[in-house]
């Protein structure tokens, strides 16, 4: 076997169907080649069908309130455990006689009246746990709350998806992309699949410097260069580069699709988790195959003030859903497009002396898009408390929600997935 | 399958002799101190050299090691577990399912908060080399938080390691045998004569002492026997007399009443125990690819002489000529916990005390302390790295130099800080001085230098030239930018 890479290592699928000819002499020059333009050769197959389900997956972190989203405002033990932050029927957009939304969702209401958001009530698990980093890590792994698991949900679907099918490891694109700061547990999986993260602040390093420079620049530099000193088939400088080089041809592939984008709707300018709904509308419009695709909303752990902040937050999250909707419509995806939110916990019924609220259990969730079966599911939560202190007894597992998504709507062993059975909900 | 390395031009003489004193550079340095500890700061560089090898080896594997107190959280979930667990067992339903939840909640939180303190204190310079030590001997003798639960045993599981880390590793098997952490993890719990549990017994020969293929099944279930009546309570080993077999059981073709220490020493005295952890510790520190099978029975012979002395197996294979060859440095993958310590220490950073961001990220990395994937430990080597894994790895330098908002932080998360910072560790994100002090040069010496200080070995001169260019008029953004990428880059994650 040749010891050493070609100086020029290509970058793009094309350059190196062009460099290699017919392109079977890289399987035989390089084991360490990238993943994706060994299998694309290896293959030699059309990519995937196009019109594949994609799932959004927002994160609202901190812990929304849920009484304050969906409000019963014709509920004497609301405003009795609410006298400052309840909302009166006045005040709310009114879904029926007993439930409305925040004013704040204005965006929102629109589409529910549209029959294209959906809320399940009262979601949340057995024997709850307040901790935000513990209730995240039993959101994102779907485990019991007494159990820990390594992998999350959502990466078990893509170690069950991918399993026997070449389909996911033949395409160039990642098989999952979030658009945060952190790989979201939720994506943590046995077998090694490409997920790729887009920086949440605008991608300062596809900006050239006055010197016509990025750092991806710098990267392929140090992923390409074959002169290194312990260049040979064993090293694990080889490895590595290669592995850094398959990355960073996608890096360059997000940053040309972001780049060259151009929406069908106006999202809010000074809103960037609409900026990053605004990024995974132009990955989905770019055709890639990825289908899951997770965004993260934070500061809602609202323990003092609660009020204005609240107001804030599902205005931010009212405008960008329904920009980032609005856009898909434009671009005729929005059938094959469904986004949930979710949140490691609702709010405590009461009130606390600071105008907040601690850490509760139990809150609704939306589900966006235009296929949905019905709008409004689940059992309203049951204000009458034994205590004034008292917590909300959810009505509706979240793993049913993700039961139903990875069945009808990813078309994915659900029970394999969740390790066990659960009801399916009626929005799908 | 990688191809079998180049080796160093030794023999298995040669291979084990001491590094000649004249060979003794700063390059060897760097190396000793990357691979036994973390990383290697200019400071401890220039120390090393000037004490010489003999000198640091001495200092570096101390005869008697740093100690680790618990953190408070772990000592309070320790201390009464027994009696709490008795009164919960006496209450009625409602009660009882919320103070189990408490104690439950409170053994999680105990759990990041043991993980956290590890890794502040295997961060000191003065603690990384012993640290890493223990790292090695509980990647041996693994036990894993996920099924043991209870951070306080976790913690006596690496006082045990710590305490015998430099002794006989006769004496080091037996403590881990009576390890209340390694009783729940290898299930000796309900160990009785009648009907003796082997997954102990197993582990023993195969993982701990002798390796596959030095024992028979019928030595695994003789041994069994021996080890029954094993117990722990409230964290206390215990000896439950009445469920111990006491018969004549024959193991490695000897007959006797042994008990488990008995089984121990019978284990030490198959030729395969002097082999078995020198070549463990090879791969560990030196290289994924297997050495020659005749080097290593070179170190196992002088580890016999030395009566399976642990410290003196540490002083011969750091003192090395084969572990200075030429062949094996720079070209070792670093685990996530190195890249993580590498990286605080490379900065002068401290531990961030937020579990869902230093946790999270050394989770996203592959490697949580104290949760090995199964009783094999973490393999590593190249199996540390994917597209996932190197994508953390890429954020976790980013947000390390980009600092995080404010904001981004929870209560929970501004008290930890804050009590961090009572506790002198102040620093969790790149300090702007900090930057400036490290880009004082102009473009080209300050890549030098970077590369000199952090690279395990000469970059290429083109990605190099690239970063200069990226230095160049840079403002105080692009210059993080620029320190984020060389960290990012592939060569960072080599040691």
């Amino acid at each position: 076997m040749s010891a050493s890479f070609p100086s020029d290592f290509p970058t793009t699928r094309r350059e190196f169907l062009r460099t290699t000819g017919s392109g079977i002499g890289l399987l035989t020059f390089a084991q360490f080649a990238p993943a994706f333009l060994v299998n694309s050769v290896r293959a030699a197959a059309p990519s995937p069908e196009r019109d594949r389900t994609i799932l959004v997956l927002v994160q609202l972190a901190g812990g929304n309130d849920g009484l304050n989203t969906v409000v019963p405002f014709a509920n004497d033990h609301y405003h009795r455990l609410r006298p400052s932050l309840g909302l009166t029927r006045q005040a709310v957009l009114p879904i029926n006689d007993e439930l409305g939304l925040h004013p704040a969702c204005r965006e929102l209401y629109a589409l529910h009246q549209d029959g294209q958001l959906g809320i399940i009530q009262n979601v949340g698990y057995p024997n709850p746990n307040r901790s935000h980093f513990r209730s995240t890590e039993i959101w994102e792994t779907a485990s019991e709350a007494d159990d820990t698991l390594s992998t999350g949900w959502l990466g078990r679907y893509l170690d069950n998806a991918c399993a026997g099918a070449d389909a996911a490891t033949t395409s160039a694109d990642p098989a999952a992309i979030h658009v945060s700061g952190e790989t979201p547990p939720s994506f943590a999986s046995d077998a090694d699949h490409a997920i790729f993260g887009v920086p949440e602040r605008p991608l300062r390093r596809s900006t050239r410097n006055r010197r016509n420079t990025t750092p991806t620049d710098v990267l392929e530099a140090f992923a390409r260069s074959p002169d290194h000193a312990h260049d040979d088939d064993h090293s694990n400088h080889a490895f590595l580069r290669a592995t850094a080089m398959n990355a960073l041809v996608t890096e360059r592939r997000v940053e040309k699709v972001l780049a060259a984008y151009r929406p069908g709707a106006a999202y809010p300018t000074d809103n960037r988790f609409a900026q990053s709904l605004q990024k995974v509308a132009a990955m989905i419009a770019a055709g890639f195959d990825t289908r899951v695709y997770f965004v993260s909303l934070g500061g809602f752990d609202t323990h003092a003030n609660q009020a204005g902040a609240h107001q804030n937050l599902l205005a931010t999250l009212s405008g960008g859903l329904a920009a980032f909707q609005a856009d898909l419509t434009a671009h005729g995806l929005a059938d094959q497009v469904l986004t949930t939110t979710f949140s490691e916990f609702g709010r405590r019924p009461a009130e606390n002396e600071s105008g907040g609220t601690d850490h509760g259990t139990a809150a609704p969730l939306f589900v966006l898009g235009s296929k949905l079966d019905q709008t409004l599911l689940g059992a309203a939560p049951d204000l009458d408390l034994p205590s004034p202190k008292a917590d909300l007894t959810y009505s509706t597992d979240f793993r049913s929600v993700y039961a139903t998504l990875l069945d009808r709507w990813l078309e994915a062993d659900a029970d394999a997935v969740l390790g066990q059975r659960f009801d399916r909900l009626a929005f799908l | 399958m990688p191809a079998t390395p180049a080796l160093p031009h030794l023999t298995a003489e040669t291979a084990w002799q001491p590094l000649p004193a004249e060979d003794w550079s700063a390059s060897h340095a760097r190396h000793l101190l990357r691979r036994a500890g973390w990383s290697a700061q200019p400071a401890e560089v220039e120390r090393a050299l000037a004490d010489g090898l003999p000198a640091t080896l001495q200092r570096l594997f101390p005869p008697s090691p740093p100690s680790w107190p618990a953190p408070a959280a772990v000592a309070e979930t320790g201390r009464g577990l027994r009696e709490t667990l008795r009164e919960i067992r006496d209450l009625p339903e409602p009660e009882r399912r919320r103070a189990r939840n408490r104690l439950q909640q409170q053994s999680r939180a105990a759990g990041q908060s043991l993980a956290l303190d590890w890794l502040q204190h295997a961060r000191a310079p003065e603690h990384a080399t012993f640290s890493k030590w223990v790292l090695f001997l509980d990647d041996v003798y693994v036990v894993s938080a996920q099924k043991v639960k209870q951070p306080a045993l976790i913690h006596a599981h690496d006082h045990i390691l710590r305490t015998h880390a430099f002794g006989p590793a006769q004496a080091l098997t037996k403590a881990v045998s009576r390890s209340p952490a390694m009783i729940v993890y290898l299930d000796l719990q309900q160990s009785k004569a009648k009907s003796p549990n082997e997954n102990f017994a197993r582990e023993l020969f195969e993982l701990f002492v002798l390796g596959e293929g030095h024992y028979t099944e019928n030595d695994i279930k003789e041994a069994a026997r021996a080890f029954t009546g094993y117990r722990q309570a409230g964290g206390e080993f215990r000896f439950a007399r009445r469920q111990h077999d006491r018969g004549r059981k024959t193991v490695f073709g000897h007959t006797g009443a042994f008990d488990g220490d008995q089984v121990i020493d019978l284990a030490y005295a198959q030729p395969a125990a002097a082999t078995f952890l020198p070549t463990e510790l090879a791969r560990f520190y030196l290289t994924e690819d297997p050495l020659p099978a005749d080097w290593i029975a070179t170190l196992g012979d002088a580890w016999l002489d030395d009566a399976f002395d642990l410290r003196a197996l540490a002083l011969r294979f750091f003192g090395s000529r084969a572990f200075f060859a030429p062949e094996f440095r720079g070209n070792a993958i670093k685990s996530p916990i190195q890249f993580y310590l590498g990286l605080l220490q490379d900065l002068d950073l401290d531990v961030l005390p937020a579990p869902r961001f230093t946790l999270n990220a050394l989770r996203a990395m592959g490697q949580l302390p104290f949760t090995p994937p199964n009783v094999r430990g973490w393999v590593g080597g190249r199996r540390w790295i994917n597209s996932t894994t190197l994508a953390a790895r890429r954020q976790t330098a980013a947000f390390l130099i980009e600092g995080l908002p404010h904001n981004r932080f929870n209560a929970d998360e501004l008290r930890a800080m804050e009590a961090a910072r009572a506790a002198g560790h102040e620093t969790f994100f790149l300090p702007p001085e900090a930057l400036i002090e490290l880009s004082e040069d102009s473009p080209s010496a300050t890549v030098q230098n970077w590369a000199s200080r952090w690279l395990a070995s000469p970059p290429p001169p083109d990605a190099l030239a690239a970063l200069a260019e990226l230095l160049a008029d840079a403002d105080r953004d692009e210059t993080a930018t620029a320190l984020t990428t060389l960290l990012q880059s592939p060569d960072y994650q080599l040691c």
